[in-house]
């Protein structure tokens, strides 16, 4: 949003009756092109003519966004994630609205009726968590922004199941975690396919992958795994580059080798061991020393806390273990559930 | 169409890897090359006046087509605006390929399909889903079928 220096806008009004509808135009006019809310706007009366003072720093101009592609995403072809019925609470007023909802990767879409060609909105899941409401209404919960003076998204499903489904299919839409899952397979599959292969010396170490899938992965797409926040790096997490791994099979080496460097692009760290682990190998995981021969090396040591990290948020981002977190969120899930039983 | 706006000017914010000031040209007649700090992130690309803190505007990245226009410019095209570009203009062509790269990858729908490649890949090499140890192989995001276009499926006719 650019600031506008504007300091103040004059009207010269010359009859009374006048006053009120050109005041309500003016404030129309300007809500088109800026954000302005009701307490930015003095009104002097002055005679004939009114003042309008804006604050320089109140007025700013709304952000653009490619809104035509953003809507046509939103209802071409690709297959959504998720779509459904959900009640949410209007932006200005209290009252519920029954909406058309759509998840498509890390947007969620919200239309009037199923079959309305144009969404009325979208909710950008990035730096986000959801969480089950403990509110009057039954079914409830909220997507939360870590940002500051950020709304609140409050939905409520139809019943206890619909709400399940979308709480999971939420809390898993950000970038950063497909991104994680993206990593993870990667990984996988060069493991399997220098143990096909046979080809490179060190890829028959009889790693076990228990042990493989508690590496630490320091990014902050990890540690925030379940807020899919993009906020705040941890200070942990600088990017040592990771090296474009040996593959025996060349058709797909390139693009491999492409992600891998887009890893290093993304700011993404994979395969580097904790500090306290560090044998001197820190890079690759074909060249991870640190795994060769050693059992599950128990509980990885927890990354520092992610600075602006909710303390009452359920996801707690405190573990950047992929498995671990999975393990964490189901048995939150269980809870709550269980919770909810009870108060039947 | 509303938007989260608010918090999409705290993601612009977010440290990225690829943060450059190019000139940037809009789409439409008459619209002029303009230098601008462009910013990816996640599946945005940001652009912001020099020296501005918030953006004057974001790009979602899906859906589209990113090109060469010549050594040092690329452009990118929305599917369903084909004709309308908006157009970078890079300092090299070292550059110019960088973007191109980056802004290919930065989409979800990309890495959706690199992740059923690779799930489909795994599985037939070892015969084991590798998604089901986590317990999301039913998971919509990660199924095959979400890999083809054009599927006629209930839930996409809106």
């Amino acid at each position: 949003m650019a600031q506008n220096d504007l300091g103040f806008v004059i009207c010269w009004i010359f009859e009374a009756k006048k006053i009120a509808l050109n005041v309500y135009r003016m404030c129309s006019l300007i809500r088109q092109y800026t954000i302005v809310t009701p307490s930015d706007i003095f009104i002097l009366l002055n005679s004939n003519f009114f003042f309008f003072f804006f604050l320089g720093e109140q007025i700013k101009e709304r952000m653009k966004l490619n809104e035509r592609s953003v809507a046509h995403y939103a209802t071409c072809d690709s297959p959504p994630d998720k779509t459904g019925f959900l009640f949410k609470k209007g932006e200005r007023h209290t009252a519920y609205h029954r909406r058309w909802f759509v998840l498509k990767g890390n947007m969620l879409f919200y239309f009037e009726d199923r079959d309305s060609r144009e969404p009325i909105g979208v909710i950008v899941l990035e730096g986000c968590t959801v969480e089950l409401c403990e509110s009057v209404e039954e079914f409830a919960f909220a997507i939360k922004f870590d940002c500051a003076k950020s709304k609140v998204y409050k939905l409520v499903a139809e019943n206890q199941a619909s709400m399940e489904s979308w709480v999971k299919a939420l809390s898993r839409a950000s970038f950063d975690y497909m991104r994680l899952v993206v990593k993870e397979l990667e990984r996988q599959l060069e493991e399997v396919q220098e143990a096909a292969g046979g080809g490179v010396g060190d890829g028959q170490q009889g790693r076990p992958k228990p042990a493989l899938l508690n590496q630490m992965v320091q990014s902050r797409s990890a540690s925030s795994f379940l807020s899919s926040s993009a906020s705040s790096l941890s200070s942990s997490s600088s990017t040592p580059s990771m090296t474009a791994p040996q593959m025996a099979q060349k058709s797909h080496q390139e693009e491999v080798q492409l992600i891998s460097r887009s890893s290093k692009e993304n700011g993404v760290t994979w395969s580097k061991p904790p500090a306290s682990w560090a044998n001197g190998s820190g890079e690759g995981a074909p060249s991870c020393a640190v795994w060769e021969g050693s059992a599950d090396p128990g509980v990885p040591p927890v990354p520092p806390r992610r600075r602006g990290a909710s303390l009452e948020s359920p996801v707690s981002p405190g573990t950047g273990c992929f498995s671990k977190l999975h393990d964490w969120y189901g048995k939150e899930v269980m809870e709550l559930r269980e919770l909810w039983l009870q108060s039947q | 169409m509303r938007f989260n706006e608010k918090e999409m000017v705290s993601l612009s914010r977010q440290p990225s890897e690829m943060a450059a000031e190019l000139g940037m040209r809009g789409p439409k007649k008459g619209d002029v090359v303009k230098r601008r700090l462009v910013k990816l992130v996640v599946n945005f690309l940001f652009y912001f006046r020099i020296d501005e803190e918030e953006p004057i505007g974001a790009l979602l990245l899906e859906q589209c087509r990113v090109e060469k226009e010549d050594k040092q410019t690329f452009s990118i095209a929305f599917l369903d605006e084909a004709e309308r570009k908006y157009v970078f203009e890079c300092d090299s062509e070292d550059q110019c390929k960088e973007w191109i790269d980056a802004i290919i990858k930065a989409s979800y729908e990309f890495m959706r399909k690199n992740l059923i490649f690779y799930r489909t890949e795994i599985h037939r090499l070892t015969g084991k889903d590798p998604l089901e140890q986590y317990g999301i192989s039913d998971e919509a995001r990660f199924q095959v079928s979400n890999g083809l276009q054009a599927l006629p499926r209930e839930t996409s006719t809106l």
